[in-house]
């Protein structure tokens, strides 16, 4: 290269770097050779630059000597293109001027690189810790549970600002292909501005479908990711994210924990089973309620149907407006309890559950049963453990309900129907949401 | 044991379980005195070789459809005439099942709810589900059989242990046996066997030749059904007073307690239940209707037509349900249940030659 | 963004929808008052034919809540006084939980109208589970008691008739569905509880016996315990052995029944009729010893023999069949005209009855 080429390859490096701060030029000199280094501070490893570059400089003494060094080396690579280099730079890279040539040092910062301990999806027993921030510390997680020739890792990058780096992890020997196409079509048919963590994939899917049903998971473990990829499955990992995106993902990933995996075989179903019946009982619950105290009283046995008449005895108005009411309270104490410090989150759930709950009823504002069936329905409702399938399975009890105020209890089953023919006609990226057997 | 095959068992079972509510043992406890086993003997035998004769025809068309087989090479006038034909024969089927259950809701559990709007809850749902790829309507059954099937059984058994049911009445039926079998009851009880013919579309998932294991399973259970669904009424309801309830079977599910639940009565468990049944069962009925029809135009993904051919559908519905009470629906469903058996006979046995010759 | 506009739109008119439900089957719980019990009395007041009564059912948030409200109507019929009823309640009233109707004596007498059933059964509203039962003095005092340990409205009633929590020998409960057929079914008569109001308790522990058309025999406690034998083979009762000095009772344990009609080709026809009873000696009026357990077996065959026999010939006398003795005549026989047969048969049949008592033991004490 010449150098009155390369000059100029500088200057306008330069020159797209406006003046921050952060932004370092340095000349490096002895007497045999001399060395312009380019880089970004703040997102650089100073430390790697000290061991790779500049100790290296000075203990090598001739010139020829460190041109050999930095072309061997395999953390310095070629000048490629300008466009490359300024990405490379933006991402922690720095940039060398030696004689006639131009490298790149990978310098790049390895941040929040730490294991972060599981909170979302916690299990008794079982590996407890979960994904770390860094990618590549995440790939190394997977790599180590899952050491297998034939793991296949695709790197990607999402986002027109944000160029976030995406890796794709898959078994190429148990992956279906149509799948891994499917999944890379999809992820490059995203256009977004900034692409920080997989769960904003999850809104992609939805504004794509309008699908109420998350058709990916987002994991924060490890072990689960494994487990997955020895299911054939495609995982996707965004790199400043301690979460993995699980791809695809049906009904039966939703509603499966992890514990069941460390639990003897009966442990296990049963757990399962409770999964299925909380899921069946959040869901219907107030609308049952609606359909057997305003159309079908006649349903329940005599004995209960007068201590339920009796209950809403001193209720003013009718049992959907009290169904509606109890709900909107609890969806509110929900939310606030998530924002809250963690410190206060306690508290607010005693003041609104306890507290609030035994006014309404003494006040008469509420029926004693409405308030079981609400906090049944909220407990039922945590019992399933994946959180984005439990918020979409929060929002389906409201079609159900809104059924039963019109058709009673027609309108549950009728309900229950659509919602499962709903999530029949569902596709997680070419599979099934719902099937009791897969075809092959 | 019965592998991939179990779509087509599927088929078979929900018109068994259908024929309870579509007035089918009503019919045929008529005819209890008059040549009831014998009938129902001969409409097995029958039933079952129909069935036989029409999977060995579908079998030469691994995973096609009727429509697809028709495209192979039928004049295009004669394949219009034989889709819309059939069309309208599962539309009329699905129909009288949708209207006979909204009908039984409308007396016993919603008598105030006008029979309109809970036919209009029922369409939004048959609207989403007949339009769903064939594969994706035979998962929905596989589900909905599951989560039922067990508790219909559960009622069955209840029924069959209760104390109240009086095997004399049964057996004063049976005393009755030696009469000689007639038409109408013969052509009722095979519609147990009928939910093989929804064969001509969902064929396009049967890849594999029918095991005759199927046929066995098949013959035990549908004899098991038809004669459960007949004598139950008739032991729990006097063989004298029975023929007096227009539904034989819900009288049945409400003579039935459960002490220690907190739903007394079977009854209400046994509609809910069945809500589900004619749900899936009309939705596979209309589901064929409406791929038969989309076979009859060419551009295949053309929204508008379907959605025409939709609206024309519950258009259909609405009116007759707004007619129906004018149209003396047992009438309606007997009529309709003997022209299905011969239509179904000559079907076949059209299918038998004709689609030989072909290909 | 139009979208989610009209999305939103929708779900509005969605919200605003359940304001206009009226008349189509939306009401609260505590907008319908339950009818627990029926009964229907002949009238007295007014040339009507019948008083009906409604017992509804009050829901109380208190802790005793069996409060109740009578209130009553003469009709010529259950229809009529029921749509004058509807008048006198504030609510809505709710039949799907009157689960016992009470019929007068008087008016089974000679004959029921059928349409007093028939009305239960028509309406969708009506169980067919109900309990029926004869009252008396009359149906209207049945319903007006209140026992003191009932904690519901007429649920002492529903627990004995239920079998829930007492269960007795001399209770021979009767579901509306299987009274209808009773009545149509030829070769199987119906038969009702009689509930009698003494002080204050129910006293149930006899049973009226119907012919196709109305009431014709009433039997006695110790009768209505051996025809319970074979009707729902209930054990849980005691058996005195009368025999002068050397009385004794068993708690019977184990019962099991058994008949079979000897019709054919016999100048005498019979009906041979097993009875097994097993159960342990709880009081005598002698010593007993484990030794002589043999002897008095026999001596309590020959009792049983004696009385089931007797009971029998009462029912064969009175020309009621509720056992369904014409009915398993007519499921063991071809002919087309067996019915008529029977009818033939019937009043000079006579019965061979085998006893087979079993004592175990004398029970805790020697």
């Amino acid at each position: 290269m010449a150098s009155n080429q390369v000059q100029s390859i500088q200057d306008s490096i330069k020159e797209q770097f406006q003046k921050s701060d952060d932004v370092v030029f340095k000349e490096l000199h002895t007497n045999e050779k001399y060395l312009e280094v380019f880089y970004i501070k703040t997102i650089c490893d100073e430390a790697q630059m000290q061991t790779y570059l500049i100790k290296p400089f000075y203990e090598i003494i001739s010139a020829r000597g460190f041109l050999h060094y930095l072309q061997s080396h395999p953390k310095i690579a070629q000048y490629e293109s300008k466009q490359n280099t300024v990405n490379e730079v933006i991402q922690g890279a720095a940039v060398l001027f030696y004689q006639e040539n131009i490298f790149l040092l990978d310098t790049k910062a390895d941040k929040n690189n730490s294991v972060i301990d599981t909170t979302v999806e916690t299990t008794i027993l079982g590996p407890q810790s979960g994904f770390s921030e860094s990618l590549p510390t995440n790939i190394g997680l997977i790599r180590n549970r899952y050491p297998a020739l034939s793991l296949m890792i695709e790197s990607m990058k999402v986002g027109t600002i944000s160029n976030t780096s995406v890796n794709l992890l898959y078994d190429s020997e148990k992956v279906d292909l149509d799948t891994v196409k499917k999944v890379k079509e999809f992820l490059s048919s995203i256009k977004i501005e900034m692409f920080q963590s997989g769960e904003q994939l999850l809104d992609f899917t939805k504004k794509n479908q309008r699908s109420l049903f998350p058709t990916l998971m987002v994991t924060e473990r490890p072990d689960r990711s494994a487990v997955n990829l020895a299911a054939g499955k495609v995982i996707v990992l965004v790199a400043g994210s301690p979460f993995a995106v699980i791809m695809p993902t049906v009904m039966k990933d939703l509603m499966a924990s992890m514990a069941d995996i460390y639990q003897t075989f009966w442990i296990g179903k049963f757990l399962l089973l409770l999964r299925y019946l909380a899921l069946v009982t959040t869901i219907t619950l107030p609308g049952l309620y609606v359909a057997l105290t305003s159309y079908n009283p006649e349903v329940f046995r005599v004995q209960l149907a007068l201590s339920v008449a009796g209950s809403r005895h001193a209720v003013p108005y009718p049992s959907f407006i009290e169904v509606f009411l109890m709900l909107i309270m609890m969806e509110l104490l929900l939310e606030a309890s998530i924002r809250l410090p963690k410190a206060i989150g306690p508290t607010a759930t005693t003041v609104g559950g306890l507290i609030l709950g035994q006014a309404a009823t003494a006040a008469g504002l509420v029926s004693n049963i409405m308030i079981i069936i609400v906090s049944l329905g909220a407990i039922s409702n945590f019992v399933i453990p994946i959180n984005t399938f439990s918020f979409a399975v929060r929002i389906s009890k409201y079609f159900i309900l809104a059924l039963s105020i019109f058709f009673g209890l027609v309108g549950v089953i009728i309900g229950l129907f659509m919602l499962i023919a709903y999530m029949v006609s569902q596709d997680s990226f070419g599979k099934p949401f719902l099937t009791l057997k897969e075809e092959n | 044991m019965v592998g991939k095959n179990r779509y087509f068992l599927y088929l078979v079972i929900l018109n068994m379980l259908t024929n309870v509510i579509i007035f089918v043992p009503k019919y045929l406890i008529q005819y209890r005195f008059d040549g009831l086993i014998l009938s129902m003997l001969l409409a097995t035998v029958i039933g079952i070789g129909l069935m036989y004769l029409d999977t060995i025809v579908y079998a030469r068309f691994p995973g096609q459809g009727l429509p697809e087989i028709l495209d192979l090479g039928l004049n295009k006038p004669l394949k219009i005439f034989v889709l819309v034909g059939f069309s309208f024969f599962w539309f009329i089927a699905g129909l009288i099942s949708l209207l006979g259950y909204i009908d039984i809701l409308h007396r016993i559990i919603n008598p105030e709810l006008s029979k309109v709007w809970l036919l209009v809850a029922f369409l939004v749902v048959l609207g989403f589900v007949i339009q769903l790829p064939t594969r994706k309507v035979m998962y929905l059954l596989e589900i909905i059989l599951l989560l039922n099937v067990p508790f219909i059984g559960f009622v069955f058994i209840k029924a069959l242990t209760s104390d109240y049911l009086n095997w004399d009445s049964i057996f004063e039926v049976v005393t009755h046996a030696a009469t000689v079998p007639k038409l109408n009851p013969v052509a009722i009880a095979s519609y147990v066997f009928s939910g093989y013919a929804n064969i001509i579309v969902f064929n396009r998932l049967l890849k594999e030749k029918i095991k005759s294991i199927n046929f066995v399973i098949i013959f035990f259970v549908s004899l098991l059904t038809l004669f459960t669904s007949v004598f139950i009424p008739i032991g729990m309801h006097g063989s004298d007073g029975v023929q007096e309830y227009i539904y034989p079977w819900i009288m049945t599910a409400d003579s039935l307690r459960l002490p220690y639940s907190p739903v007394e009565r079977v009854v209400f468990l046994f509609l809910m239940l069945y809500i589900n049944i004619t749900l899936i069962s009309v939705s596979v009925h209309w589901h064929v209707a409406f791929e038969l029809m989309k076979g009859v135009y060419k551009s295949k993904k053309s929204k508008t037509n379907n959605r025409l051919l939709m609206a024309f559908f519950f258009g259909l519905s609405i009116l007759a349900v707004l007619r129906f009470d004018f149209m003396h629906p047992e009438l309606i469903s007997m009529y309709w249940l003997i022209a299905r058996f011969f239509v179904e006979i000559i079907a076949i046995i059209g299918f038998f030659f004709f689609l030989r010759r072909k290909i | 963004m139009s979208h989610y506009r009209k999305l939103l739109g929708v779900l509005f008119i969605l919200l605003l929808l359940p304001t206009t439900l009226s008349g189509c089957g939306f009401k609260d719980i505590d907008k319908r008052i339950f009818v627990v019990s029926v009964g229907v009395d002949p009238a007295k007041n007014s040339d009507k034919k019948f008083l009906v009564t409604l017992k509804l059912a009050i829901p109380n948030v208190q802790e005793v809540s069996n409060e109740f409200l009578i209130i009553a109507e003469e009709g010529d019929t259950i229809a009529e006084a029921v749509r004058i009823m509807k008048a006198k309640v504030d609510k809505e009233l709710d039949f799907s939980h009157a689960k016992l109707i009470v019929y007068n004596e008087k008016i089974l007498k000679p004959e029921i109208e059928k349409n007093l059933y028939y009305w239960f059964i028509r309406r969708r509203d009506f169980q067919e589970m109900s309990w029926v039962a004869i009252g008396k003095p009359s149906a209207q005092e049945v319903l007006k008691l209140k026992p003191k340990s009932e904690r519901l409205p007429s649920n002492s009633l529903f627990l004995i008739l239920g079998k829930d929590g007492s269960e007795s020998a001399y209770v021979i409960a009767e579901f509306l569905f299987d009274f209808k057929k009773r009545f149509s079914e030829k070769g199987l008569d119906p038969l009702l509880p009689i509930i009698e109001v003494k002080k204050n308790i129910f006293e149930i522990d006899k049973v009226g016996l119907l012919d196709k058309k109305g009431l014709k025999l009433q039997l006695s406690p110790k009768e209505t315990m051996i025809l319970n034998f074979f009707v729902n083979e209930e054990p849980k009762t005691a058996l005195k052995i009368e025999n002068g000095e050397q009385s004794f009772v068993i708690d019977i344990q184990g019962v099991k029944t058994n008949y079979k009609l000897m019709t054919d080709s016999l100048k005498q026809p019979y009906i041979k009729v097993d009875i097994k009873l097993q159960g342990r000696i709880e009081e005598a009026l002698f010593d007993v010893s484990n030794k002589n357990l043999r002897q008095y077996e026999k001596m309590a065959n020959t009792f049983t023999k004696k009385q089931v026999r007797d009971v029998l010939v009462k029912l064969q006398k009175s020309k009621v069949d509720p056992l369904g003795f014409g009915l398993r005549y007519r499921s063991r026989h071809f002919e087309k005209d067996d019915w008529e047969t029977w009818e033939r048969l019937y009043p000079e049949i006579k019965f061979k009855v085998n006893a087979d008592v079993q004592i175990k033991d004398t029970g805790l004490v020697e």
